[in-house]
């Protein structure tokens, strides 16, 4: 397990490694720089100024070496569009916010999916079953942006139950302030709901087809039982393996999510830092981002050999 | 459960009727329409006894043992309202959650074909087992887990008490299988059925395994209905067979009446399928030709019609009633009808 982990750890260095070369080399591939946009109209000198200031007189190489070597000690450089400010320090302001979110959406909207998910199966083409799956499939449809719209008309708005915008600060960074994150976490959480129902379903009846289940029901075993010590288990694979789509789709989701509810989030950088071509930003969250995601991915690998004996530490299916 | 007390006890007489299955109709609805799998079939197990029911693939035998273990699911499946299944005397198919539970592994169980699949992949073989006694019995978990290892020595795995820990895939076929007759034997079962047990397996590990079910089976007093498409291993094991063929019992009667006095064309023709020692290995092995009607539209006359090289005209246009040998062999099949042509076979 441990030189697992350690094998492991290594490769994710490297992917790493590489996402962050491939990024910064495209990005130099782009032609124009992100100082010449904001300054054409600055004198000469001063022009030169910021392009040594952020290194951007260098030969490529070279910039390249300096990038590779702040990433790797953490410092990731100051931002163009918010001068004076580090990246690391918008890092450690904003990804809060957006990690909080992001891990209330995913979690109430994994379990709630989950469990609608074993109620579908088990009540199979009754009205119940029909009821969810067609909510399911509402929901999938209808666009973050416009759910969230609506969730803060109706409950912030009209009927005032919620504030419209904000959240926690300070000491209720995580912990406090949850009025603040009620509807921005619902308008995230029901894509979860819905594929995570959808998805456990089939592969609950899938399981259920299986002779093992028959061995099981032949036992005199009680059908919760039946369920949740035979079914269940056998039905995460597919769940687990959608893992880290869903923490994709919670990256990229929470833009919409922030700029209606103004959450002070990493989002809205993410994107002005593209527009604005802030080469240090770009490269920091870049680097962040796939950091999480590698990290995801190697959990699901040991999620897979808990759930699943006969999948192997060392990866390979036995 | 007090019914089966009170049956065992009704008047001073043991009764020796285990099971009784009287006009067990089954059908699965599917999308090409109703698959008359199972046709009004009726037979008994008698206490201790082994009771063969052999038939080619497809003919009904294991929707007639999962019907007997109440694992016909609606709405695919339906047992026929017609039909009876009497445990004891008392009718399976009226069974409340209770009576199941208790029924199920406690006093019936049930062994499939394959054991890879039959066992559940992510559990551990000694939960499996001991999942088993819980349902039945109040008992420590130490006191199961020695009950599972003794089980286990019992079935020939060494190494029993490290073994629980194991997944059943990291157990030979052969191992398995005795993973599931331990499991099937935890509590003791009044009646097991074997479907196909061997199946799956090596020559040399079915003769094995044969004879572990039969040795549980006296020391136990189990009666086993053997389910299986092999006439050949039949004929030591069980006192009585069931010919099964289409979803309907064509020839019954005693191991000796079957094996020796076969009255069925169908019977004739699986005694001829059995390979023998004698043969030489090159001779072709003699097959059935043709197939077993469709079971979406079964024929209305004999169902071995299209194969039987007896065929006459009734046979296309009648179903063949039952026709009595004495002592419980009996074979439906209008050559035993008195103005039929008298012929002669050999096996
Ligand atoms: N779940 C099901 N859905 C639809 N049809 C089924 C189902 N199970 C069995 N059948 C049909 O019922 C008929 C009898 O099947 P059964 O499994 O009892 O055969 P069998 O005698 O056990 O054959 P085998 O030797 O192959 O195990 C077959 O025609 C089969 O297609
Ligand atoms: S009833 Fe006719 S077709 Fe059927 S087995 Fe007998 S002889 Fe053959
Ligand atoms: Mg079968």
């Amino acid at each position: 397990m441990l030189i697992y982990t350690f094998r492991r750890l290594a490769e994710m260095i490297l992917t790493l490694f590489i996402i962050a070369t491939a990024t910064f080399f495209l990005l130099a591939a782009v032609p124009g720089d992100p100082i010449s946009d904001r300054v054409e109209k600055l004198p000469t000198q001063i022009r030169h100024n910021m392009y040594a200031k952020y290194g951007l007189n260098k030969p490529l190489l070279q910039r390249y070496v300096i990038t590779m070597k702040g990433l790797a000690v953490g410092n990731f450089g100051e931002s163009i569009i918010y001068p004076g400010q580090t990246v690391q320090s918008i890092l450690h302001d904003k990804l809060p916010a957006s990690a909080r979110l992001g891990i209330q959406q995913m979690v109430l909207g994994i379990t709630i999916g989950l469990g609608l998910g074993i109620i579908a199966a088990m009540k199979k083409n009754t009205w119940i079953d029909y009821s969810i799956i067609t909510a399911a499939i509402l929901l999938i449809s209808i666009p973050h942006l416009i759910f969230g719209l609506l969730l803060q008309k109706m409950f912030a708005g009209n009927l005032g139950w919620f504030p419209v915008i904000g959240w926690p600060k300070g000491k209720d960074l995580w912990t406090g302030g949850w009025e603040y994150t009620i509807l921005p976490t619902l308008t995230g959480c029901f894509a979860y709901i819905a594929s995570y129902t959808r998805l456990l379903k089939t592969s609950m009846l899938d399981v259920v087809n299986q002779d093992y289940i028959l061995t099981a029901e032949s036992k005199g075993i009680s059908k919760a039982r039946v369920v949740l010590k035979h079914v269940l288990r056998n039905s995460m694979i597919p769940i687990i393996t959608n893992l880290p789509m869903s923490i994709a789709m919670c990256i990229t989701g929470s833009f919409f999510i922030e700029r209606i509810f103004s959450i002070p989030g990493i989002g809205m950088y993410y994107v002005t830092s593209v527009n604005g071509r802030d080469l240090p930003l770009i490269m920091g969250q870049t680097v962040i981002i796939s950091a999480i995601y590698v990290t995801v991915i190697f959990i699901t690998d040991v999620l897979y050999t808990i759930v699943d004996p006969r999948i192997q530490i060392q990866g390979g299916r036995k | 459960m007090l019914w089966i007390q009170e049956c065992a006890n009704e008047g001073g007489i043991t009764i020796t009727q285990l099971l009784e299955v009287t006009n067990l109709s089954v059908s699965y609805h599917t999308y090409a329409g109703e698959v008359q799998s199972v046709r009004g079939i009726s037979f008994d197990v008698k206490e201790g006894e082994t009771l063969a029911i052999v038939g080619e693939s497809g003919c009904g035998k294991s929707v007639t043992a999962r019907s007997i273990m109440g694992l016909i699911k609606p709405p695919i499946g339906e047992i026929k309202l017609s039909s009876e299944i009497r445990y004891r005397g008392k009718n399976i198919l009226t069974f409340t959650s209770k009576e199941w539970a208790y029924y199920r592994g406690g006093e019936s169980s049930i062994i499939f074909q394959d054991a890879l699949t039959a066992l559940n992949p992510t559990m551990t073989i000694g939960d499996q087992i001991t999942e088993n006694i819980f349902a039945h019995e109040k008992i420590s978990k130490k006191a199961a887990v020695e009950r599972a290892t003794g089980l286990l020595e019992q079935v020939g795995i060494p190494d029993a008490s490290k073994k629980l820990k194991s997944y059943p895939h990291q157990l030979s076929g052969g191992m398995r299988q005795r993973v599931m007759i331990a499991i099937a034997f935890a509590c003791n079962p009044k009646l097991l059925i074997a479907d196909e047990p061997t199946t799956a397996l090596d020559v040399t590990i079915q003769a094995q395994i044969l004879d572990m079910i039969r040795s549980l089976q006296v020391k136990k007093n189990t009666s086993v209905m053997l389910i299986t498409h092999d006439l050949g291993i039949v004929a030591n094991i069980a006192s009585r067979v069931i010919i099964m063929y289409s979803g309907r019992i064509v020839e019954r009667g005693s191991s000796d009446d079957i094996f020796y006095h076969p009255k069925h064309p169908y019977t004739i023709a699986l005694l001829r399928a059995i390979p023998k020692l004698t043969d030489k290995s090159k001779e072709k092995l003699y097959s059935i030709e043709g197939r077993p009607p469709d079971l979406l539209d079964p024929p209305k006359g004999c169902p071995f019609a299209a194969r039987c090289p007896y065929c006459m005209n009734v046979c296309v246009e009648a179903n063949p009633e039952s026709f009595d040998f004495g002592l419980g062999h009996t074979a439906s099949c209008w050559l035993h009808h008195s103005q039929a042509p008298k012929v002669e076979w050999s096996i």
